[in-house]
């Protein structure tokens, strides 16, 4: 195995349909600019690309939206080289960091792209539209009506049972989110909220409001990576994959995705993103004390409580204190989502993994101004995708 | 008007509300709906038969469905704001279903709720019906 650096970033900046930022422009024009400012970034050309691994919605149960990596190929110049399509739910931006990073690692292929995008449908994310009775997703939506933010809420609900979360805390993480975002241009949300704003906000589910869940958004991301050796011939930007890891969930897994499963006593509600993460860890030999900061996916800010507990970056039922003593931004002791997270930026699902090893970089290299966490030498990143997909990276100095 | 399940297969009137699932002989693991073979990766030999449970469980959470639901899911017009729930069956089985409840404000997590049939929306002038947990 050689190893792997993260030698340049690039983002489309996040908004929603018809907007001053991303208007109609369609998906390949969002993924062009941020494959433009990636290879700028890292300095080098197309034509130094010698595969792409895409995250790709086009293939993940027939959903009429998508990006095609080949579509994106095509845009930047038809140079023949292979591409990876991957599909993995809202996993998939890590998904296919995982696969760019294991033909770089392999020692295949030098120089590689990974890259997401999307053009959203608008409202609740929705089903394949095909009515097959074997498909549970389609069985939970006829059946009982559990769109992505009730299944959230479920566990918010729950959080407050086990822990008494209220619902001014669950305001305090939107708040802090929007206190990052307000430093990152590419954030769909810059403006800065208080409890008040976010509890004045409609319940969309109760206990979660419109401000404590993210929406869909239109964005794109991609990374140039490629081998240490490589990487000496460039500028030195570049960061080091401590590891990337791939999980999907365990059967003893406590939280059913379809219509049931076994209730275990004790067992791990989100098992492939622990799984994941723990991975990650292992492969890298660095521990939940050595990051300097996390990017988890916050498609709501439950998760900004629950996933520190559940990977031992903080002890279980501590987070909430955590949040309200200001631990968890930027200049905290422990640092989550300093981007804004999925809450400032909506989600555009394929982008999302990618989206956050942007970010990684940045602030590894110092470059995220108003948002930097002081002096960042580890960060680590996930991401949780329907069908009980998660993934993990971790970047170094 | 023509009482009839919003999809088939999945449960039964019959002698009392009961879900129709499987359970596998060898390792006790119960699934909804109901499956050819058992997934657990501990046990030894598959030995799936047909299961069905009802009754009563424990609700693990529960969560209100403020806005109405996209397709495919099917409600009556005007939209009225329902509850989900999550219930722990005795059988051994963790099951999500929608919540038979009057007044919202009144559910409570670890409450005791009763598998009961009703019905879900009404088109071509036939009910369609489903799984639902009526808290007590």
């Amino acid at each position: 195995m050689q190893e792997v650096k993260v030698l340049g970033v690039g983002l489309h900046a996040f908004g929603k349909t018809g907007d001053a930022v991303v208007g109609n422009k369609p998906v390949t024009e969002l993924c062009r600019k941020a494959v433009v400012d990636a290879l700028k970034d890292a300095g080098v050309q197309w034509k130094d690309i010698q595969a792409v691994s895409a995250a790709s919605s086009r293939f993940s149960g027939g959903k009429g939206w998508g990006l095609n990596g080949n579509d994106i190929v095509e845009e930047m110049g038809s140079t023949g080289i292979p591409v990876y399509n991957l599909s993995a739910g809202c996993a998939a931006g890590g998904n296919a960091f995982n696969i760019g990073y294991t033909l770089v690692a392999s020692g295949q292929y030098d120089m590689v792209l990974v890259m997401g995008g999307e053009v959203m449908p608008k409202g609740f994310i929705q089903t394949s539209g095909v009515e097959e009775v074997t498909d549970p997703e389609f069985l939970r939506q006829r059946c009982v009506g559990m769109p992505g933010p009730s299944f959230w809420s479920l566990l918010a609900r729950r959080r407050m049972h086990e822990y008494g979360t209220t619902e001014e805390q669950f305001a305090q993480v939107a708040v802090k989110a929007r206190k990052c975002s307000v430093h990152n241009p590419y954030a769909r949300f810059q403006k800065a909220i208080t409890v008040e704003d976010v509890l004045a906000s409609p319940y969309v589910s109760n206990p979660l409001r419109l401000f404590e869940i993210c929406p869909v958004s239109n964005g794109a991301a991609a990374t140039v990576i490629c081998s240490a050796e490589r990487a000496k011939q460039f500028s030195g930007n570049a960061v080091t994959v401590a590891s990337s890891t791939v999980a999907t969930m365990t059967f003893d897994d406590g939280l059913p995705r379809g219509l049931a499963a076994p209730p275990p006593a004790d067992a791990t509600l989100h098992s492939e993103a622990k799984l994941a993460v723990t991975k990650a860890f292992d492969q890298a030999g660095i521990g939940p004390e050595d990051l300097s900061l996390t990017e988890l996916q916050d498609n709501t800010v439950y998760y900004e409580l629950a996933f520190p507990e559940e990977w031992g970056i903080c002890k279980p039922g501590e987070a909430e204190s955590l949040v309200a003593a200001g631990e968890t931004t930027p200049t905290g002791k422990m640092p989550i989502n300093p981007s804004g997270g999925f809450v400032s930026f909506g989600e555009a699902t394929t982008a999302m993994g990618v989206f956050q090893v942007c970010e990684m970089a940045w602030q590894l290299r110092g470059e995220s101004g108003g948002r930097q966490v002081p002096n960042a030498k580890v960060a680590l990143s996930q991401t949780l995708g329907l069908g009980g997909n998660a993934t993990a990276v971790i970047l170094k100095k | 008007m023509e009482r009839v399940p919003a999809v088939e297969g999945l449960f039964t009137e019959e002698g009392g509300a009961k879900l129709l699932g499987s359970k596998c002989a060898t390792c006790g693991t119960v699934y909804f709906p109901k499956s050819a073979s058992c997934h657990s990766p501990k046990c030894d030999e598959s030995k799936i038969g047909d299961f069905g449970f009802g009754g009563k469980g424990t609700l693990w959470s529960y969560s209100i469905q403020d806005f109405p639901p996209p397709p495919p899911h099917k409600f009556d017009k005007p939209y009225e704001i329902y509850a989900l729930g999550v219930v722990d069956f005795p059988a051994g089985v963790r099951v999500m279903g929608q919540m038979s409840i009057d007044n919202l404000e009144d559910l409570k997590v670890g409450s005791e709720v009763e598998l009961v049939i009703e019905p879900l929306y009404h088109e071509d002038d036939k009910e369609f019906t489903s799984w639902k947990f009526k808290q007590l």
